[in-house]
């Protein structure tokens, strides 16, 4: 068995507890053990980040992905904004998204002499989570003064005509000649977009107001939301602005390249097929746990932590295919399942209860900022500290959390007792290890046996039926001769 | 419903006076006087915006001595006017609506029936949109339209600006054009009529 791997360690920011009350991760127990996704599948593929390249190896790559790329249409003197989204800063420590972020900013500038380059970075649910990332990562002084800011949901918006009506994107995303989509293919929350328009979405999500975001979780249905942010991207206004994307191309170990194009639909095909060929793997297989104990332990809100790069909000849903889109209407957890669970129970017939396996879950260090009351009222919850139960207390997104979890004084005494009540050895920690998970033995012993048939049942069987359900035919999106 | 235990607090020192906070708040509790914001206790219900968006940090949310609940309640108008104001929006009466305050489609009827007109109102009696205060805007408008109310946006702020398309909304050419995107228009139409028309609560 493999030591384990190195948690994400603990960070400052105004969403979670100080990381000196971070006194213990749930991997220095010396029951645990890790497993690589390279251990459990063949497969996998081959990354540049982590690799002895280190840093490097995305500048190279972001190059090179760049030299496919049209970027005529920027005049010198032009603005051009290049947009992102929180979400890449917390993918393999932030470091290869930000190293994207500036070699974009580079190679604009020398490729079309405009000097006018802002950063805009867009937020889920926490208003100031982009700006701590661009003082941590600098990028405030590589960008130059007041160039480089982070937007929330709730500043100033413009209409945006679509197809469908009128929606609302912030001003400040549109408020240069160009932009520049710089985001990456971790398929993240699938529970949410379901692998469908995933390269399109924060132009319904981190560029938009709450108007279009409350159009996707409140308007269109579970999987209709998902055309929200085609439809804005799609618009005439949107479309006079755009100039082209550049994702980091993620598989649940790591970065795999970096890829770039002018034509975002096309870039969507070929994230959408990889997403489902890298991720489908080991989210399936996280499925066939029959039963464990969930450990939170990573700088993020709840249902964000992640391990070998499953968020646990999907985790709480792998008792069901989120892939199958025709068959799995609605996940254990979207914000459409939890609207409809009314007073005593469900309001219709059918709904995917949260996944049994998870016998109880250890918030070791996980933050608010996002409402996260359901999973406590759905899996039994003990949190470490009071100091922890008391941030989650003072947010307003969570104010019901508390209501729904116990309180444990140390790490060693929530273990305790969940190994008690749980009656499991399993233990699957979710604290951002890179490259794999960080987990109990016994539980390890359970994925190495099972991951060989699951491998063989997502190739031959599900990802020809993802694919389906999706439009996506590999030989065009990829030129591959099969799946 | 949401129980209300912070209040914003303006540091007046340090303030840049750039006037955002009165532009995010979701109650309209700041004011500004002589260039600097003014917090009505009684209006504020702790969501964060101000202190999240303020340029300056001037703003910080402090524990109240007293927490007090904000709710309305439901069971004192008649049941069928509240489920029918729900139903015409497309919500089932024990729907949540907000997922921060655990708010349900019902209490926010009750609200609108009990007269408050706006947004504003709505989040001021129910705790709607007090948490993150993104995802809830569209449920309570749709609400206040199928009271027949149309709402004007607060003058000069950014608290809201409009009704957004719902899904029964969606034109047949449009379905049609991306019938195979996994969009699953016609499915998702059914189960959302599904859960209106379900009688459990």
């Amino acid at each position: 068995m493999r030591k384990v791997m190195i948690p994400a360690p603990a960070r400052q920011s105004q969403y979670g507890v100080a990381p000196q009350l971070v006194t213990k991760r749930v991997a220095e127990f010396p029951e645990m053990t890790s497993l690589m996704l390279s251990d459990l599948f063949a497969d996998t593929p081959p990354l540049i980040y982590p690799s002895e390249k280190g840093i490097s190896a995305i500048r190279d790559a972001t190059r090179k992905a760049l030299e496919r790329v049209d970027m005529t249409m920027i005049k010198p003197h032009q603005s051009v904004n290049i947009c992102a989204s929180h979400h890449g800063f917390t993918v393999a420590g932030g470091q290869p998204y930000t190293e994207m972020l500036k070699i974009l900013h580079d190679v604009i500038l020398e490729r079309t002499g405009c000097k006018d380059i802002r950063l805009r970075a867009g937020v889920g649910l926490r208003f100031r989570e982009t700006e701590e990332y661009i003082k941590r990562f600098e990028l405030d002084t590589y960008f130059g003064p007041k160039k480089a800011t982070g937007v929330a949901p709730i500043d100033e918006g413009i209409p945006i005509q679509t197809e469908i009506g009128t929606l609302y994107g912030l001003k400040a995303i549109y408020d240069a000649d160009w932009i520049v989509h710089a985001h990456n293919s971790d398929v993240r929350e699938v529970h949410f977009h379901r692998q469908v328009d995933r390269a399109v979405k924060p132009f319904g999500m981190s560029y938009a107001r709450i108007e279009t975001r409350s159009t996707y979780h409140q308007n269109l249905g579970p999987r209709g939301a998902n055309f929200t942010a085609r439809c804005i991207f799609a618009s005439d206004f949107v479309q006079s602005k755009f100039a082209f994307a550049s994702f980091l191309d993620m598989s649940p170990a790591g970065v795999v390249g970096v890829d770039a194009d002018n034509d975002l639909f096309a870039l969507n095909d070929r994230i959408t097929l990889k997403g489902c060929q890298y991720y489908g793997k080991i989210m399936t297989l996280l499925g066939e746990i029959d039963e464990c104990i969930a450990v939170l332990d990573f700088p993020c809100p709840v249902p964000y932590v992640f391990a070998a790069g499953v968020v646990y909000a999907n985790f709480v849903g792998a008792n069901t295919d989120l892939f199958d889109i025709e068959s799995n209407a609605l996940p254990a957890y979207t914000w459409y399942s939890e609207a409809f669970y009314g007073k005593n129970g469900p309001l219709i017939n059918g709904m995917t209860p949260v996944n049994p396996a998870i016998r109880i879950c250890v918030h070791n260090y996980a933050w608010g900022g996002y409402p996260s009351a359901f999973f406590a009222e759905h899996t039994p919850t003990i949190v470490v500290g009071s100091e922890q139960a008391e941030s989650m207390n003072r947010d307003s997104q969570n104010v019901e959390y508390m209501k729904h979890a116990l309180i444990a004084q140390s790490t060693d005494a929530a273990m305790h007792f969940a190994y008690k009540t749980a009656k499991t050895d399993k233990v699957i920690i979710f604290d951002g290890a890179v490259g794999g998970l960080n987990l109990s033995k016994s539980l390890a012993q359970l994925l190495v046996a099972r991951a060989p048939a699951v491998s063989r049942k997502v190739d031959e069987v599900l990802l020809p039926k993802w694919l389906r359900q999706r439009g996506i035919d590999p030989v065009a999106a990829l030129g591959l001769a099969a799946v | 419903m949401k129980l209300v235990a912070y209040l914003a607090t303006v540091d007046r020192d340090v303030c840049a006076g750039c006037r955002i906070c009165s532009k995010v708040c979701p109650t309209l509790a700041i004011t500004i006087v002589e260039k600097k914001p003014v917090v009505d206790a009684a209006r504020c219900v702790a969501c964060g915006n101000c202190e999240q968006r303020c340029e300056s940090r001037a703003i910080t949310l402090e524990k109240l001595p007293a927490p007090h609940v904000i709710t309305v309640a439901v069971d004192d108008l008649p049941r069928e006017q509240v489920d029918a104001l729900c139903i015409r929006a497309g919500f089932h009466p024990s729907q949540i609506v907000c997922f921060c305050s655990n708010t349900r489609a019902e209490e926010v009827a009750a609200a609108i029936i009990k007269g408050a007109h706006s947004p504003e109102e709505i989040t001021l009696r129910t705790g709607l949109r007090s948490g993150c205060s993104v995802e809830c805007i569209e449920p309570a408008l749709r609400l206040l339209q199928a009271y027949g109310i149309t709402p004007t946006p607060p003058k000069g702020g950014w608290q809201w600006y409009g009704l957004t398309p719902t899904l029964k909304e969606i034109p047949e050419a449009v379905k049609a054009k991306y019938s195979n995107h996994g969009f699953c228009f016609e499915e998702d139409l059914k189960i959302l009529e599904s859960v209106v028309a379900s009688e459990r609560r």
